[in-house]
């Protein structure tokens, strides 16, 4: 088994990342829960519908857990796929483990589904924040080959927090989408570079939308979610208002600027173009002052 | 004796004169020296290319003179027509365009990668004559023989006034094709990136060239042999272990080439680890006829590699190169100098060992790239996948493997080289690697070729290499042991399951096939974890930063 969390499966991650032997599955593939939408269109189904969802501990501390498997059809969200995460996000509204943590890699609603992949997209953001609100803090992991894109996009950043590796991405339309609507001018979706620094892990960093970057190793996803949990869950109005002026901010800052290099500039990095290169701690170090959320003002 | 009168020795040259004449009254005042704009480029083609004449187009796998391919689609073909091309590569579609308008009629080439379909199909309607499919060092062979071009079109780097020709690390096919044609009467015109006082070394001397134009955009180069080691399975790293352990430890290959497959990149990933840690540092892989590989930077970084030279240059690889002037082939400049028909031809006569990746294998060992919609062509592999007949200087490895052949096939000691087939039992899509009969025999038959294009013969082959094992096919004693030998490794494809598992078993214990376990290998630490750089960006970091990979192999 590779010790990169980028290159695992979602069941790898799940081993990799919560206390050996600790986890239990609920309506694993055994029990045959597949998409009655794939099923009409002939299409090739998954015996868990791409997302594996259960219980565990991690460092000791009881947790419920959903990861999505990229493998399966980028992993998208479909309605059963969709409901499986909904319905762990419920339980632990009832069972109050210690954190709920999102294994996401997705590139959004599933087409097939249509609508029914739409509303479990929302019912997702629904429980993550109903699951807030009783007191369960939800934590993202994004570190897989398919990032995190559609509406668990917007999901995920519904969470208390929200851990990225480098290679990890994080957006609302991913970028072939943005090319065929917008044109090839607009932006290149081969252009790697560009699609990274658009996206990826440390741009969403510095503009403040990620709370941790870790190197890709398992262990690094492990530790940084330990620390996660152990931050708790920051749910006041206090909070809230600061996180709209970060936004505000930000958009007057940055609201003129074509690219992320510029962004960067104007955080007060003196080349832009090395931070690419940089290792995950030579980057975080740097960032400590040249990170949108430094920003603020205090209030 | 009666010697005939006046007979006119110097046509050729005067036929030349004539061409350079009609050359400079077509550009008038705008030539300068040697120099032509590209808005005459047209023009000077117009004026010394004549019907029916042999040209010679650059463009392989990397480098291409695309400006002048252009400019040539665009000439009156009421002027210019009937030609007889002559190419490493088609690789543009104006290469085909040519036929399509009658400029051209016949081409004899090497390799047509990209065009191979549409190749096929303009065969199959008549509209395109095929002379022969070549090897490289075949078709450059024949440029001094019977193929001699009447005119070469080459790309470079930069150029002087004076025409000297500056080609940066991608010097590649260019010397061979001027050579033929500069001094055989020839006429020689290089479409060049930039045109510059003086060039930092002269790679083609200025009196071998007639005329060169700046091209309004740099030729257009392929990075074709970066491969990603994000994309590299674990079956891969399975075979590179075995390939490791079982042929370049057994033989103590010190001298050889790879293909450009990731089988081979695999390998190149696990010298630093998996073969650093069998203690074979120093005892395997040190020289090199290989295209500059991102792959082969950690091998290089931990001391593996004594010298690498190359067919071209790959890019992103410029700077690191240069700064490793003890391992490639450089100028005074620091750039590197790359040379394909001397890399060919070190690969095939200094070289213990080939290994490389194919589609298809039938059960003589004869494996080929051919597809029935696809005229793809030799490119270098024939010549890098045969043993060297006439090769006479020994080495361990190459002195091994013939002893192995002559225990059935006794005669004078002489060594063999060490020609390795490694592929998937399946290939993508569960094609079988593995078949009864080759696509190559159909192709030969609709395109109406005298013998159906063979990649390697089975007789070159000395090993085959699956994730089920390795078949030493030098220990088998007649053909039907060579046919269960290739089945037994032949997994569960039609081939493999129509094994005779008694004769399987008996080769397996004469060691004519070793599986993984046979070797030592345990399969469970076949993992991508071994690989010394898991994603382009390690492959940067193991290079100090000086590689500096295209845009689309980034993911950060």
């Amino acid at each position: 088994m590779t010790s990169s969390y980028y290159e695992s499966t979602a069941r790898a991650r799940i081993a990799g990342l919560l206390d050996a032997n600790s986890f239990h599955e609920w309506l694993p593939a055994a029990e045959r829960v597949t998409s009655p939408h794939l099923a009409t269109l002939e299409q090739p189904a998954a015996f868990d519908d791409g997302v594996v969802v259960g219980k565990g501990s991690i460092a000791g501390k009881k947790i419920f857990i959903a990861a999505q498997e990229g493998g399966f059809m980028g992993g998208a969200v479909g309605e059963v796929h969709g409901a499986k995460i909904v319905g762990m996000l419920e339980r632990a509204v009832r069972d109050q483990p210690a954190a709920v943590l999102l294994l996401l890699e997705t590139g959004g609603v599933r087409l097939q589904e249509a609508n029914a992949g739409l509303i479990a997209v929302s019912e997702v953001m629904r429980a993550i924040l109903s699951a807030r609100a009783a007191g369960v803090p939800v934590i993202v992991a994004i570190g897989g080959q398919y990032g995190c894109f559609g509406g668990m996009g917007i999901a995920a950043r519904c969470a208390t927090a929200i851990i990225i590796s480098e290679e990890g991405r994080l957006g609302l339309s991913g970028p072939e989408v943005i090319e065929t609507a917008r044109g090839v001018e607009e932006y290149d979706s081969r252009d790697r570079a560009l699609v990274w620094r658009t996206v990826g892990g440390k741009h969403r960093y510095l503009l403040g939308e990620c709370d941790t970057i870790v190197p890709d190793s398992m262990e690094a996803f492990r530790n940084a979610i330990i620390a996660s949990i152990e931050n708790g869950d920051d749910w006041s109005l206090q909070a809230l208002e600061r996180e709209q002026q970060l936004l505000g901010d930000r958009l007057q800052r940055f609201g003129d600027c074509r690219d992320s290099r510029d962004i960067w500039r104007k955080l007060g990095w003196p080349d832009p173009d090395a931070i690419a290169m940089m290792d995950n701690d030579e980057f975080v170090a740097a960032a400590q002052k040249r990170c949108a959320k430094q920003t603020i003002k205090a209030p | 004796m009666i010697y005939p009168a006046e007979k006119i020795w110097d046509h050729d040259r005067q036929r030349r004169n004539r061409k350079l004449e009609r050359a400079a009254s077509a550009m008038g005042g705008t030539l300068r020296d040697k120099v032509v704009s590209s808005e005459m480029a047209v023009q000077l083609l117009e004026s010394v290319i004549e019907p029916g004449d042999r040209v010679c187009l650059e463009g392989n796998n990397q480098k291409q003179a695309d400006f002048l391919a252009q400019a040539l689609t665009r000439v009156d073909p009421a002027k210019v027509n009937k030609l007889h091309m002559l190419q490493s590569v088609l690789a543009l579609p104006e290469h085909l365009d040519l036929y399509e308008s009658g400029i051209a009629e016949q081409v004899d080439f090497s390799f047509s990668g990209p065009q191979g379909g549409r190749l096929a199909r303009m065969v199959g309607k008549g509209q395109i004559r095929i002379g022969a499919i070549h090897t490289y060092l075949e078709l450059f062979s024949r440029y001094f023989i019977d193929l001699t071009p009447h005119v070469a079109l080459v790309a470079a780097q930069s150029a002087d006034a004076q025409g000297n020709l500056y080609t940066g690390p991608n010097t590649e096919d260019t010397p061979a094709i001027i050579e033929a044609t500069a001094f055989k009467n020839g006429i020689v015109i290089a479409q060049v990136n930039e045109m510059v006082d003086k060039v930092p070394r002269v790679d083609i001397p200025g009196d071998w060239v007639n005329f060169v134009i700046p091209s309004p955009r740099p030729h257009y180069i392929e990075p074709l042999f970066t491969r990603d080691p994000a994309q590299i399975s674990e079956i891969q790293v399975l075979m590179a272990m075995m390939a490791i352990k079982g042929i370049y430890a057994g033989y103590g290959v010190q001298r050889l080439n790879h293909g450009i497959g990731f089988d081979t990149a695999a390998i190149e990933l696990l010298l630093p680890t998996y073969a650093e840690s069998l203690g074979l540092k120093g005892k395997i892989c040190s020289h090199w006829a290989l295209n500059p590989h991102p792959a082969m930077i950690p091998a290089i970084e931990a001391g593996f590699v004594k010298s690498i030279h190359s067919f071209g240059s790959e890019l992103g690889m410029e700077n690191y190169i240069a700064a490793r002037p003890d391992v490639f082939f450089t100028g005074p400049d620091g750039t590197m100098r790359s040379n394909r028909a001397f890399s060919q031809a070190a690969g095939h006569y200094a070289c213990d060992m080939f290994i490389g990746s194919t589609l298809q294998i039938d059960m003589e060992g004869n494996s080929s790239t051919a597809t029935l919609d696809r005229i793809s062509g030799f490119g270098g592999a024939s010549n890098m996948g045969a043993d060297a007949a006439g090769r006479r200087h020994a080495s361990p490895g190459w002195l091994k493997a013939g002893e192995q052949r002559r225990i059935h096939n006794p005669g004078i000691p002489r060594g063999r080289k060490l020609v390795v087939q490694m592929v998937e039992t399946f290939r993508e899509h569960m094609h079988p690697a593995f078949v009864p009969r080759l696509d190559a025999w159909k192709l030969a038959e609709f395109a109406n070729m005298p013998i159906p294009p063979v990649m390697i013969y089975g007789d070159d082959v000395t090993h085959i290499l699956t994730e089920e094992g390795i078949a030493n096919l030098l220990l088998c004693a007649n053909a039907e042991e060579r046919e269960q030998a290739i089945r037994g490794v032949a997994g569960y494809t039609e081939m493999g399951l129509g094994r005779d598992l008694r004769m399987v078993e008996n080769l397996r214990d004469r060691g004519v096939i070793q599986r993984a376990e046979d070797l030592g290998i345990d399969k469970r630490d076949a993992t991508r974890d071994l690989l010394a750089a898991r994603s382009v960006k390690d492959l940067v970091r193991a290079s100090g930063g000086l590689y500096q990979p295209p845009v689309r192999f980034r993911n950060w």
